[in-house]
């Protein structure tokens, strides 16, 4: 079940991402699904998962793109690991810690893609970058992956798990 | 907190980080290599996105087809007045072409405007938001080719900077990244068009004394790979002028709508096969 869903993750996300999202973006900017779908199954699954299904869709969303460096394939990977470890050590993970999380990781990951699009591909200045690309999808990304995350039935029982847990220790 | 894991998922762990540090240490190197192991995937993952864009081409025809009928009246009186002014001036057009010939065989100039092009759609913008630029139906299996040309009838689109089996990747005109050798079709003044973060595009490094006014032509120069001789590029907004440059630069609004392109062509042979006796003996 889950590896058919991880599948239609990789042949569906891509295409909605391309194409449907565009009447969705304000001044051009879109919310990243794959950033989103990353860090979801990291903080759900693990860093494996996290890290694996970063490289996978990373790669197909740098298939996709003018960019010739793979930026997205290490970035989403990164996303996979962090994803994974907040979400192995977060003992209580609410809507908020997951869009605080989920903004805080998409601003990093923006900024490590726009030094390193400076760096080896002379991209424009990383201040302006961040303020007119990472910043306006950091808060679309935190946005839209609070609500998948609130609609998720796997953040019920893990949130149910976890107050059988309280239960236990008698709180 | 590593510590925590199994050996193997240690080892899974370590291996991947270590293939993502090849992949950011040596990101250029690794490029084609990571492009052919991607060609499968992308082939496979772009028949969903192709599906999409015909559910949505469907959906906006309807929508389109509807309107339009609202509207059919008032639009067949105003294209009869066109059609009124469009034989006017292809007359007009007649009598020029028959003297521009007269003149190109004086002159025995053999270069004719006649690029091999390839009709395809488009089916997606960047998957990211960093670069401006749209995914064409079209890639390897029909002939395209990184460095290609891209137009439509209006005018300049960009260059395919990338390859899939059924899909390319075009760099719009207006990408800071772009870059197209264009001359003031007015003066002649040469220079380079780049995009710009604000969407639009500019042309530098033109002459200092060159005479540059609001509403002037840029077409292609023909000395970029892709592109023939003579294909507008845009028109001229505004002129920069900074005090101590050696050089002037001006903002261009591209000739062709990039927010709502549907069919592009790919130039596939810049030249007529008679202008270019290297492209002949291919």
């Amino acid at each position: 079940m889950k590896q058919a869903l991880y599948a239609s993750l990789i042949l569906g996300l891509i295409p909605l991402q391309v194409t449907g999202l565009n009447y969705v973006g304000i001044a051009g900017i879109r919310p990243d699904l794959t950033l989103i779908a990353t860090f979801l199954i990291g903080f759900l699954g693990g860093e494996i998962e996290g890290l694996l299904m970063g490289i996978l869709l990373g790669c197909v969303q740098d298939l996709f793109s003018a960019g010739s460096l793979w930026i997205n394939l290490i970035t989403k990977a990164m996303i996979g690991i962090l994803a994974g470890l907040l979400g192995r050590h977060l003992a209580n993970a609410t809507p908020v810690t997951v869009c605080t999380f989920l903004f805080v990781l998409s601003v990093l990951s923006g900024s490590t893609a726009a030094v390193w699009l400076r760096v080896e591909d002379n991209f424009l200045g990383v201040p302006h970058m961040i303020q007119s690309v990472v910043l306006p999808q950091a808060l679309f990304d935190a946005a839209l992956g609070t609500v998948i995350y609130w609609l998720m039935p796997g953040r019920r029982r893990r949130e149910s798990e976890f107050g059988e847990d309280l239960a236990l220790f008698g709180r | 907190m590593l510590r925590a894991l199994s050996g193997t998922t240690r080892l899974i762990l370590l291996l991947l980080t270590l293939l993502l540090s090849v992949v950011f240490l040596l990101p250029k190197q690794t490029r084609s290599v990571l492009q052919a192991l991607g060609q499968p995937i992308a082939a496979v993952v772009f028949f969903p996105i192709e599906a999409w864009t015909a559910l949505e081409q469907s959906a906006i025809g309807l929508w389109q087809d509807y309107a339009a009928l609202r509207h059919v009246h008032e639009d067949n009186r105003q294209l009869r007045r066109d059609l009124e002014l469009l034989q006017r001036q292809n007359s007009d057009l007649r009598e020029s072409a028959v003297a521009a010939l007269r003149l190109a065989a004086l002159l025995e100039f053999k270069e004719q405007f006649t690029p091999q092009t390839v009709a395809a759609r488009v089916v997606g913008r960047d998957s990211t938001n960093w670069y401006s630029g749209v995914i064409l139906n079209k890639g390897d299996r029909d002939g395209i080719r990184p460095e290609m040309g891209v137009m439509t009838s209006a005018g300049i689109v960009g260059r395919v900077v990338k390859t899939n089996p059924f899909s390319s990747i075009v760099l719009l005109v207006t990408d800071p990244h772009n870059a197209i050798t264009g001359i003031i079709q007015r003066s002649r003044d040469e220079g380079i068009v780049e995009g710009t973060a604000q969407g639009r595009a500019r042309i530098k490094y033109l002459p200092l004394l060159a005479n540059i006014r609001p509403g002037d032509i840029v077409v292609t120069s023909g000395l970029t790979g892709g592109f023939p001789r003579g294909i507008v590029i845009g028109t001229v907004l505004t002129m920069q002028k900074e005090e101590g440059e050696l050089f002037q630069s001006a903002e261009i609004v591209p000739q062709a709508d990039l927010s709502k392109l549907e069919e592009v062509l790919v130039i596939t042979v810049p030249r007529s096969l008679d202008a270019d006796p290297e492209a002949k003996g291919k």
